[in-house]
């Protein structure tokens, strides 16, 4: 198992490794969307005609679950979501930065230490569960926002000895929601590095079919983020609730 | 450390086990959908592969912490 670089500032611990992946994701993310929205025109060309693919096919995400005057409000959240952690997933199959050996400025002393410095941002927990007590937190405010009454009679229906479970309920999402997520992205990483350490003439075969494989768990895992992040928002704004 | 190397081993294997089952009721259903109404098949298949990141979602996230047991990193 590799080790991250940490540093430690104000008590806390930050993972040099995630704060890169996350940094360059959203670079990424950034610098895709600019170069695809340049000189947009009633004719698309080809550029912008990817970009509206991705608009129109997170449209069909959010038109599932709300009307259309709510859903174009919460479509260029969920296009966000979509984008960075699909970009995150796929940056760690493709690029992997491992160094052997000890890093005393970060306090590894270890001379057989296997540190890692690039690898997927969704594959550390601690990015996911962020990610998804972020939505959780921004979903309970719009709901509470939307009517105060309504939320708090909310956990008490439809009798009032169900508050223990609509509490288990509000909790057992975000962890869901955060582990789904890290989970296929850490398996996938874990076996990509279990087999690069294996016979290269026996593990190439595997390793392709492997890698292809998580591209594609990648892209789904994206998506049913997105997807679940717009049903627990809709489930609070949503008005037979 | 064997422990941990077996409770990390059953870990992983139940995960498999249970995502064998979840995978097989879920396409078993997909294709019946498919023989009952071929040209819906596009449309199935879209909501099947949703279906599938669901169902491997659970036995993943156990097979994600036998990897952490069996490393050693957890317990």
């Amino acid at each position: 198992m590799e080790i991250t670089p940490k540093v430690k500032f104000l008590g806390m611990t930050f993972d040099v490794t995630v704060m890169i992946g996350t940094t360059i994701t959203a670079l990424l993310v950034i610098l895709l969307v600019i170069f695809l929205t340049r000189k947009l025109s009633m004719r698309p060309s080809r550029k912008q005609n990817i970009m509206e693919m991705i608009v129109d096919f997170i449209r069909g995400v959010t038109n599932m679950m709300l009307d259309d005057k709510k859903a174009s409000k919460y479509l260029s959240f969920a296009i966000t979501t979509f984008l960075f952690i699909i970009i995150a997933n796929t940056l760690g199959v493709i690029v992997m930065i491992n160094s052997h050996g000890a890093v005393p400025a970060f306090g590894i002393t270890q001379s057989d230490a296997e540190v890692s410095w690039f690898k997927s941002p969704t594959s550390d927990i601690n990015v996911t569960v962020a990610l998804a007590f972020a939505i959780t937190i921004y979903a309970h405010i719009v709901g509470f926002r939307k009517s105060p009454k309504g939320y708090v009679a909310h956990y008490f229906q439809p009798y009032a000895w169900m508050f223990p479970l609509h509490i288990i309920d509000e909790l057992a999402k975000p962890t869901t929601h955060a582990a789904r997520l890290w989970a296929n992205i850490f398996a996938g990483e874990v076996l990509i590095l279990i087999l690069r350490e294996g016979t290269p003439y026996l593990t190439a075969l595997p390793m392709f079919a492997w890698v292809g494989f998580s591209l594609f768990v990648g892209c789904i895992q994206a998506y049913i983020f997105t997807v679940l992040a717009m049903v627990y928002i809709s489930q609070k704004i949503a008005d037979d609730h | 450390m064997s422990l941990g190397i077996l409770a990390g081993g059953i870990m992983i294997a139940f995960g498999a086990l249970a995502a064998g089952i979840g995978n097989g009721v879920l396409f078993s259903r997909y294709l019946e959908g498919i023989a009952r109404q071929p040209e819906a098949q596009g449309k199935l298949f879209g909501q099947a592969m949703i279906a599938l990141g669901l169902v491997e979602a659970l036995p993943i996230i156990s097979i994600a912490f036998g990897i952490l047991v069996l490393f050693g990193v957890l317990g």
